[in-house]
C-alpha cells in the first residue's frame, strides 16, 4: 500500500469533528474487507484513513422508542449472533450468513456494507423490504433518511463527505414483520450475489398486507419492486398471483451480463427468487 | 506509528508505517511467518489468524487496528509438551498436502470449536469457507477437525 | 528483513540522542516458537503394511505448526525486491522503453529490460518464449520490465513509471480463425499452427457407410488457472565466484537449471537451484518464470533477490490448463458398438507452445476413449494466439477429451435407448485390446472396475 496518516478517535464526537477538519482528504475504514483491497490497489490513497470500527458509539444493538437501532459498525457476525435481531427480525441473520465467509463477517460492518454501496450487497434487500432508515451524522447535526435515499449508484450513497453513517432503524412497524432473503451465488461461500432477494408482509383476512419486496445485483442499486408489490397488495394469497409478482419484478430490473452470469439467466433467478421470499415470508406469517 | 499488541499472549510493540497490513506485521516485524500470503485481497484465508479469539483475514486490517488487542497465529498453538489436537488430528488424518492452507485452516476451525464444540459436518464446512485448499480436498480437513472436536470433548 | 523506510528524518533534541533505551541492547531474534520436544512418530507412520492403512505425510507436522518454509517466509540479509511489469496489450510492437523515471525514484536499485538478457527465449518443447519482451508482445501478461527495489511497495511503484510506447498489432484470440491462412501471425514467420499429429486406423469412411446410425457433436472447454496457493517465488543470489543460488518454488529442479543456465548463457554448474517445500504446483510450476530475471537483477545489485508473483501476475501470466475444441463423429451399430470414429481436436495453446506438444499427444491417443474401435481418424492441431499461454497441468490434455467422449456417449446411449453403463461395456477395453496406436494392453480391468463401481454406486437402483 502507498503510504497514509492512519487516525483512530476514541469516540464518535471525535471522529466527526476530524471528519469535518480533515474533508475530503481522509476515507473512513471500518471493517476494511472491500476498502483495503481498495487501497490496495488504487494509486489514489487518500492521505489520512480514520479507523472507526472500534468505536463505541458505533456498536451495539438495542430496542429504541422507535424500532431497532443498530450501530453501524456492527459486524455480521454481531448481528448473527444477536438475540433482539432473532427475535425481531431473523432474517438479517440468514442475510449475514450469505456475506463472505466466516473472516469476512468477523471484520466486516453492516454499516460498511451499506456505505460501500456495492450493487449486490447482501446486506441491502432485507433492510430496504423493512422499510429500514438511517441516521446521519455531519458537523451541521444528524439527519435521518431512508436506506432507498442512501443509494444513488454503483459505490456511490447520498453521505457527504464529512458526514458519517453512524445507525440503521428497523421501524417499529417492521419489528417482527414475516420477512426472508435469499441469495443466489456461484458457490456457498465467498461468492458475490448473482441476485440476491427480500420480501416482507403482514397478511390480514387472507390479503397481502404491507408487502415489500426488494432485489440486489441487478440495477445500479438495490431496489425495490414497487410494481411488483403494488400487483400483490390487498390480493388475497394465491399461489399463481405470487409467480407472477415474479415475472413482474423482472420487468423492473436491469441486470448486467458479465462473465459470471448472463442477463437472461440473471432475469430467471429474479422470478424465482422473488417467488420463493414471498412464499417463504407467507409461510412465517400469521394466517389470520 | 507505535502499535502495542499482544502476540500469542506476550506483550509486543512495533513500530511500523501506518499503511501496514496486520500480515505484513506479523510475518516482517515478529518473523511469525505461520500466516502465509496467498491473494493479499481477503480470498484465500491462508493469513488468517485469530483477533481476540475470532478468525480474520490478517491481509485485510491495519496494523493501527491492533492496538491494544490480542493476536493469535498458528505458532501459539503448541507448547513444549504436546500439539494442539487440530494440529495433531490434522497431521495423523494426513490433512495437509502442500500445507500451504494449513495455518489458517487451523485456526478457522479453532474459533469454531472454541464457541461450538460438536460442529456438524455442514458447520465445518461453513466455518472453513473462508480458507482454500487446492491439493488435499476438503474431506480429510473436515474428518480432522470433527475428530480433534471429538478428542478436545473427551479430554478437556 | 524490516521492510521499512525512513520517510522522514526526524528531528531529535540532544537529550533524546543521549537517552538510551534499554530495549535496544535486546538482541533481535525470531519469535519463539514452542512445539514438544519429545517426537512421537504417529501411528499411520510406523504401521506397516501400508497397503490400506491410512497415509500421513513426514511433512505435515511442520505444516500444522506453521514451520515450514516456504519460499516467501525466507529472506536473506540485504535482501530486495523485484515486480514485473506487464504488457497489459495482448499484441503489439514494442517502440521504447523509458526507465529514466523509475530509475530516479529513491529505492530502486535495478531496472531490466528484455534485451539485457543473454539468451532469450525457452520453452521445454520449442523456446517461443521470451523471459521478458523486447521486440513484440504475444500476449498481454508478458513481462516487458523488471525493477528491483529496498521494498515491494517500491518496486511496484516503479513500474507504473516505466513508460513503453507500443505500436498496437491485431492480435487474434480464436483458435479456429487463428487457423486460417489469412489469420495474423501470432509468431511472425511461423504459421499458427505449430503442431498438429494424426492417428489412423482402419477405414473411417467405410465404416461410416457400415453403421446404423451416425453421432456428430462439437464439445469445447474453457481454460483453467491452477491458482495453487502460494504463487511463484523465488529469490536469487549471485556470488563473486560468478555463481547464482536460486531459491525457488520451482517443481522440476533440474529441468530448471538447464533453462536458467541457456537463458543466463552459463555453464550448469555455476548455477545451484534449491528447491523448497512447494506450495501447490499441480504442473503450474514446472518452467521457469522469473528466476533468469531474478537472478540478472542479483548480478547487478549485489544483492540477494526476492520475487514473489502477485495474484494479478499468477492469472495473466503463469501457464493455464489448454482449452480443447472437439469435433466428434461416431459412427455405431444397432446395438450400441462403435464401428467408427473421427475426432478433430483443436488445442487452444496460447502464445508460447510450453508443454503443448506433450499435451495434445496425450490428448490424441486418448480422445477415442478405452474403448475398442476398428476404425478411427483423430487429427490435432495446437494452436497459438494471443492469450495467456497454456501449460502442464494434471492430466495433460486427458481430461478434456475425457469430457467430450463421454459425453458423447452418453448421448449416443440416449438416442438408442441403451443403458449408458451397457454402451460401455459393449465397448470397452479387455484383455489384450489394442489402443488407438497398436499398444497391445494388459491387466486391463475397465469392465470389472465399471461393475463393481455401478454396484457399489447402485446404478440399478438410481436408473429406476
Amino acid at each position: 500500500m502507498r503510504p497514509f496518516e492512519f487516525i483512530k478517535p476514541d469516540s464518535e464526537a471525535s471522529a466527526i469533528e476530524l471528519l469535518g477538519k480533515l474533508s475530503p482528504n481522509v476515507r473512513i475504514l471500518a471493517g476494511g474487507t472491500d476498502y483495503l483491497v481498495d487501497l490496495k490497489h488504487t494509486a489514489d490513497v487518500p492521505k489520512t484513513v480514520m479507523d472507526i470500527s472500534r468505536l463505541p458509539e458505533l456498536k451495539g444493538i438495542d430496542e429504541v422508542d422507535d424500532g431497532l437501532r443498530i450501530g453501524a459498525g456492527v459486524t455480521h457476525t454481531e448481528i448473527m449472533q444477536n438475540p433482539l435481531i432473532k427475535k425481531y427480525a431473523p432474517a438479517m441473520i440468514h442475510a449475514a450468513h450469505t456475506i463472505g465467509a466466516v473472516q469476512t463477517r468477523n471484520l466486516g460492518t453492516i454499516g460498511g456494507n451499506l456505505v460501500t454501496c456495492v450493487p449486490s450487497m447482501d446486506s441491502g434487500p432485507t433492510l430496504v423490504a423493512l422499510d429500514a432508515e438511517v441516521n446521519i451524522v455531519g458537523k451541521d447535526g444528524t439527519r435521518r433518511i431512508s436506506l432507498t435515499d442512501l443509494f444513488v449508484g454503483p459505490r456511490k450513497t447520498s453521505l457527504k463527505s464529512n458526514e458519517l453513517l453512524t445507525e440503521i432503524i428497523i421501524p417499529k412497524r417492521s419489528l417482527g414483520k414475516p420477512a426472508n432473503f435469499y441469495k443466489f451465488g456461484l458457490r456457498k461461500g465467498q461468492a458475490l450475489a448473482l441476485v440476491n432477494a427480500a420480501s416482507s408482509l403482514w397478511i390480514k383476512g387472507g390479503c397481502f398486507k404491507d408487502l415489500r419486496i426488494s432485489i440486489g445485483a441487478v440495477a445500479p442499486v438495490v431496489i425495490r419492486c414497487l410494481k411488483a408489490e403494488k400487483y400483490l397488495e390487498g390480493k388475497k394469497i394465491d399461489e399463481k398471483l405470487v409467480k407472477e409478482a415474479g415475472n413482474i419484478a423482472v420487468t423492473e430490473a436491469k441486470p448486467i451480463d458479465d462473465f459470471r452470469a448472463s442477463q437472461s439467466y440473471r432475469n430467471d433467478l429474479i422470478a424465482v427468487l422473488v417467488t420463493r421470499t414471498i412464499n417463504a415470508a407467507i409461510d412465517l406469517a400469521d394466517k389470520d | 506509528m507505535d502499535v502495542e499488541l499482544i502476540i500469542n499472549g506476550e506483550e509486543k510493540t512495533a513500530s511500523i508505517p501506518p499503511e501496514t497490513t496486520l500480515l505484513k506485521l506479523l510475518r516482517e516485524e515478529f518473523y511469525l511467518t505461520g500466516a502465509k500470503t496467498g491473494c493479499d485481497v481477503g480470498d484465500c484465508g491462508a493469513c488468517t489468524v485469530l483477533v481476540d479469539g475470532e478468525a480474520v483475514n490478517s491481509c485485510l486490517m491495519l496494523a493501527g487496528q491492533l492496538q491494544g488487542r490480542s493476536v493469535e497465529t498458528i505458532e501459539g498453538l503448541a507448547n513444549l509438551e504436546d500439539f494442539h489436537p487440530l494440529q495433531k488430528n490434522f497431521e495423523d488424518l494426513g490433512s495437509l498436502q502442500c500445507g500451504f492452507c494449513g495455518p489458517g485452516m487451523i485456526l478457522s476451525a479453532k474459533q469454531l470449536l472454541e464457541e461450538n464444540p460438536e460442529p456438524t459436518k455442514q458447520e465445518i464446512q461453513d466455518a472453513i469457507a473462508g480458507n482454500l485448499c487446492r491439493c488435499t480436498g476438503y474431506t480429510k480437513i473436515v474428518e480432522a477437525v470433527a475428530d480433534a472436536a471429538k478428542e478436545m470433548r473427551e479430554e478437556p | 528483513m524490516v521492510d521499512k523506510v525512513k520517510v522522514k528524518e526526524r528531528e531529535s533534541t540532544l537529550e533524546e540522542l543521549r537517552e538510551v533505551n534499554d530495549d535496544l541492547r535486546l538482541p533481535s531474534v525470531p519469535e519463539k516458537v514452542s512445539f514438544p520436544i519429545d517426537v512421537v512418530t504417529p501411528e499411520a507412520r510406523t504401521q506397516t503394511p501400508a497397503v490400506g492403512q491410512r497415509a500421513s505425510r513426514p511433512d505435515g507436522r511442520m505444516h500444522g505448526l506453521g514451520q515450514t518454509k516456504y519460499i516467501d517466509d525466507m529472506s536473506f540479509p540485504g535482501m530486495i525486491y523485484a515486480k514485473i511489469k506487464r504488457a497489459g496489450v495482448a499484441k503489439a510492437r514494442i517502440k521504447k522503453i523509458d526507465l529514466s523515471e523509475a530509475e530516479k525514484m529513491p529505492g530502486v536499485m535495478a531496472t531490466l529490460i528484455g534485451s539485457e538478457i543473454p539468451v532469450n527465449s525457452f520453452g521445454p518443447s520449442y523456446q517461443d518464449q521470451p523471459i521478458i519482451a523486447d521486440k513484440l508482445i504475444y500476449h498481454a501478461g508478458d513481462p516487458v520490465a523488471a525493477v528491483a527495489a529496498t521494498t515491494e511497495q517500491l518496486a511496484a511503484d516503479a513500474l507504473e513509471k516505466i513508460k513503453i510506447e507500443y505500436e498496437q498489432l491485431e492480435p487474434i484470440f480464436d483458435p479456429i480463425e487463428a487457423m486460417k491462412e489469412s489469420a495474423p501471425e501470432v509468431h511472425p514467420g511461423q504459421g499458427n499452427i505449430y503442431s498438429s499429429k494424426i492417428i489412423q486406423k482402419g477405414d473411417v469412411d467405410k465404416g461410416f457407410k457400415d453403421s446404423y446410425r451416425t453421432y456428430e457433436n462439437t464439445f469445447s472447454t474453457q481454460m483453467v488457472e491452477h491458482v495453487p496457493m502460494e504463487p511463484h517465488a523465488s529469490i536469487a543470489e549471485w556470488d563473486a565466484n560468478g555463481r547464482v543460488i536460486i531459491h525457488s518454488s520451482l517443481g522440476r529442479i533440474t529441468l530448471g537449471r538447464a533453462d536458467i543456465a541457456r537463458t543466463l548463457d552459463m555453464p550448469i554448474n555455476r548455477i545451484r537451484v534449491v528447491a523448497t517445500v512447494v506450495g501447490g504446483n499441480f504442473g503450474g510450476k514446472n518452467e521457469i518464470t522469473t528466476e533468469p530475471i531474478l537472478a540478472l537483477l542479483s548480478r547487478k545489485t549485489g544483492r540477494p533477490v526476492k520475487g514473489i508473483y502477485t495474484r494479478e501476475d499468477e492469472f495473466m501470466s503463469s501457464t493455464t490448463r489448454h482449452p480443447f475444441i472437439m469435433d466428434y463423429k461416431t459412427g455405431v451399430s444397432e446395438e450400441g458398438k462403435i464401428i467408427s470414429r473421427k475426432v478433430r481436436l483443436v488445442c487452444d495453446g496460447g502464445a508460447y507452445c510450453s508443454w503443448s506438444e506433450t499435451t495434445l499427444g496425450k490428448a490424441c491417443i486418448l480422445s477415442a476413449g478405452p474403448y475398442n474401435i476398428e476404425n478411427l481418424y483423430v487429427e490435432a492441431y495446437a494452436v497459438y494466439t494471443n492469450k495467456t499461454m497454456t501449460g502442464a497441468m494434471r492430466g495433460f490434455g486427458a481430461p478434456q477429451v475425457c469430457f467430450a467422449y463421454e459425453s458423447h456417449m452418453d448421448d449416443i446411449a440416449r438416442d438408442l435407448d441403451i443403458d449408458p453403463l451397457q454402451i460401455r461395456r459393449i465397448n470397452a477395453f479387455h484383455e489384450g485390446s489394442a489402443s488407438p496406436t497398436g499398444q497391445v494392453l494388459q491387466s486391463v480391468v475397465v469392465k470389472d472396475s465399471l461393475d463393481v463401481a455401478a454396484d457399489r454406486f447402485g446404478w440399478e437402483e438410481w436408473q429406476k
